[in-house]
């Protein structure tokens, strides 16, 4: 047993989203400047996110818990690392931004360009969704924390539909739709959660809306209350995660966003979703360790539904998006065992999983602006004319295929260690197979678009060119992150570390 | 709170009042119609929560937080995008004569639901309380009419108003579950409502430009 961190009051947590907060509503407000200081102010931003971000983390790791505005904001193990995550990954979508943003998805729209004065509203949703985020990772209000997912969901609504045609529009809808209406469950349980632990009369006031202060007391909800409160929680966070059967929004909002969106959603949203959902229903594990059960159950539902709907794609945007709803599986699978092998496990895929697919979405982007295309039917041959495009691929597609020595096969592992450590053989066997699926649906992408015939009508021509730097120079720097992490996964292990102790409710 | 000082009457009257004005809207096919049976709602919501604010101050600015995002701001919203042309709404999944009865039917089950196992919903000695019990059920029964209204809606503006009244009821609940809410998570909650119905017009709006229609069963360009 290790003592409990020291608690320190520092200005960490309200920087790193007052920050990106402030200088979207300078981006939004100075949009007459265009599009240079709209990208510079984003890219400055998100680098100070990650500052702040590594800065918390040598907080954390040091065995400390920060804590602003009272207990209001709370950032241990757990917040730090989705800060961190959120950090780096918004500077490496923001540097791939730079070039891509101004290039329509759409085969039917290749040489288009949007109109300037729309990108800097582009930056400005762009900082507000960082700061969405961050917010949510560094409260510790349940109710602020839905304030948050749901404002997540509404900075980015407008970006999903950011190209403003029919597939745009149609994702755009539904996505603020159906997320608003899972998320609305969320709010219902975290008012419960607030109510009952106000009831219990043991804490003051205010105090019950504090998550490090009801954990105390969840032992004096009654069952019934809690039942609810979990489902309600499972259902509103579930469908922001990306949950099977909560998912369907996923596939059209991940695909028909323009790609450095796709990134932060695939990459870093459902993350933060996860977040949301394990942070509170963890509270409830010690009082009813029988959810763990139906978490892992959920788990592995949402990776053979997410792998089987993705073997079904032609399109490579939306085959990634349902490879995320399968990868998720494996995230809920390891931190809903609620061991300290299995948070440990599900964390460490959590952050693999934000490095290879938000490479593997560059990749296909880089795909779309090179060539206008982006069905698996219509590419091939690509692997001369795009060697940098291609080699991330193949690095992001053996990492989350689970494949050694990348970084996916050691957090799977861990995964997989964990639900037989439980006794949950059959839990262990479908990731297994799942992750034999995976590497089938990525392998064959891969192998069809780099070094096959393009079977379909409107096949690319000659003239198809590799990126520029400001679009290979983050895809390089994130395969380069999956071969750290898989040869070197301690690396990751002091953070991963306290985050895991922070779930880890159900022992060893 | 001091529940001695409530005017328990009017409370009845405006709990009924709202269940009666969410199957109107829901039920009337004309969209400004719903949107004015909507706009009555809100106005009934602010009435209400004034009405348990003797008890409890705070609700007072409950109320006046719900007048600007509810009654001023979202009705305002929703006739603009409603626009000034034929208002008539797509036919829905269920027709007028079935659909007013499977209102009913999940505004009794509902209300008799909450009201009856209210313990499991609300811990508290408060929430359980005759008036704060009829106000959950309440709560809870507007819930379900606007989940069914964005279930069984084709038309995407009609959805949204089922949307509307899906928080309504979330916000109801709130003055039994959590009367002592901070102003700033109330604002945030109430103010993200607002910011919603907003944006879903809007990108309905561009919907109708591209699509001619505001039918949702137009939105086929993604398949699974």
């Amino acid at each position: 047993m290790t003592a409990d961190p020291a608690v320190v009051t520092s200005s960490l947590p309200v920087l790193a989203f007052l920050l990106p907060l402030a200088a979207g509503a300078v981006v939004l407000l100075g949009r007459r400047f265009g599009r240079v200081l709209a990208q510079a102010m984003t890219l400055v931003t998100a680098v100070a996110v990650l500052g702040i971000g590594a800065a918390m983390v040598v907080r954390v790791v040091a065995h400390q818990v920060l804590v602003a505005w009272g207990n209001e904001l709370r950032v241990d193990g757990l917040s730090a690392l989705l800060v961190v995550v959120i950090g780096g990954i918004g500077v490496l979508a923001s540097l791939y931004s730079v070039r891509y943003v101004d290039r329509p998805a759409t085969p039917e729209r290749v040489g288009e360009t949007i109109a300037p004065h729309r990108l800097p509203v582009f930056y400005g949703l762009l900082l507000w969704f960082l700061a969405t985020m961050l917010f949510g990772c560094v409260t510790n209000n349940i109710v602020m924390l839905y304030v948050a997912v749901e404002a997540t969901t509404l900075t980015s609504g407008l970006l999903v539909a950011f190209y403003w045609d029919r597939r745009a529009l149609e994702a755009g809808y539904k996505y603020l739709m159906l997320l608003t209406i899972g998320i609305t469950f969320a709010l219902f349980g975290c008012v419960l959660v607030y109510a009952a632990g106000a009831a219990t009369g043991k804490l003051e006031g205010g105090q019950a809306l504090l998550l490090s202060e009801v954990r105390g007391v969840v032992g004096l909800i009654p069952s019934g209350t809690a039942l609810i409160a979990v489902a309600f929680l499972i259902v509103g966070f579930g469908t922001k995660a990306g949950i099977a059967p909560f998912h369907p929004w996923l596939p059209d909002a991940h695909a028909e966003a323009p790609t450095p969106v796709s990134v932060l959603l695939s990459g870093v949203m459902i993350k933060m979703a996860v977040y949301a959902l394990v942070r509170t229903v963890s509270i409830f594990y010690p009082t009813w360790p029988e959810l763990a059960l139906f978490a892992v159950g959920l788990g592995t539902f949402t990776m053979v539904l997410g792998v089987v709907l993705a073997l079904a794609q032609d399109d490579l945007k939306r085959l990634l998006a349902y490879s995320s709803v399968s990868q998720m599986g494996y995230v809920l699978a390891g931190v809903g065992l609620g061991t300290y092998l299995g948070c440990y496990g599900g964390l460490f895929h959590l952050l693999n999983h934000a490095v290879f697919k938000s490479l593997l979405f560059m990749a296909v982007g880089a795909l779309i602006y090179s060539t206008g295309r982006r069905r698996i039917s219509e590419l091939g041959g690509l692997a001369r004319r795009m060697p940098i495009t291609s080699a991330c691929f193949f690095i992001g597609a053996v990492a989350i295929s689970g494949l050694p020595p990348l970084s996916g096969f050691m957090s799977k592992l861990t995964v997989f260690l964990a639900l037989a450590r439980s006794g949950m053989w059959w839990a262990a066997a479908v990731a297994v197979v799942v992750g034999l699926l995976t590497t089938v649906v990525l392998m064959r992408a891969a192998s069809a678009v780099f070094w096959g015939q393009p079977a379909g009508q409107g096949a690319v021509g000659d003239s198809v060119r590799e990126v520029p730097p400001s679009m290979w120079v983050p895809m390089v720097i994130l395969a380069v992150a999956c071969v750290v992490l898989g040869v070197v996964p301690q690396v990751a292990y002091p953070l991963l570390d306290r985050a895991a102790v922070v779930l880890a409710t159900l022992g060893r | 709170m001091n529940t001695e000082l409530l005017p328990v009457d009017l409370i009845r009257t405006l709990s009924m009042l709202l269940v009666i004005t969410s199957v109107a809207t829901v039920e009337i096919r004309r969209l400004r119609l719903s949107a004015v049976a909507y706009s009555i709602q809100a106005l009934i919501i602010v009435a209400l929560l004034a009405s348990f604010a003797p008890g409890n101050p705070a609700l007072y600015l409950w109320a006046g937080t719900a007048l600007v995002t509810k009654a001023i701001l979202t009705p305002y919203f929703l006739f603009r995008g409603i626009g000034s042309g034929d208002d008539r709404e797509l036919k829905p999944l269920i027709g007028f004569g079935p659909s007013v009865l499977v209102a009913v039917l999940l505004m009794l089950g509902f209300y008799h639901l909450t009201h009856t196992h209210v313990a499991l919903l609300a811990p508290s000695e408060l929430a359980q309380q005759e008036l704060f019990r009829t106000n959950l059920a309440v709560a809870s029964t507007v819930f379900a009419l606007g989940l069914y209204a964005v279930l069984t809606r084709r038309d995407a503006i009609k959805t949204v108003i089922g949307l509307c009244l899906l928080e309504n009821g979330v916000h109801l609940s709130l003055v039994s579950l959590a009367p002592g809410l901070p102003e700033t998570a109330l604002f945030g909650v109430a103010s993200e409502v607002v910011v919603t119905v907003y944006l879903l017009l809007y990108v309905i709006g561009g919907v109708r430009r591209e699509f001619g229609t505001t039918d949702t069963f137009a939105l086929r360009e993604l398949h699974w």
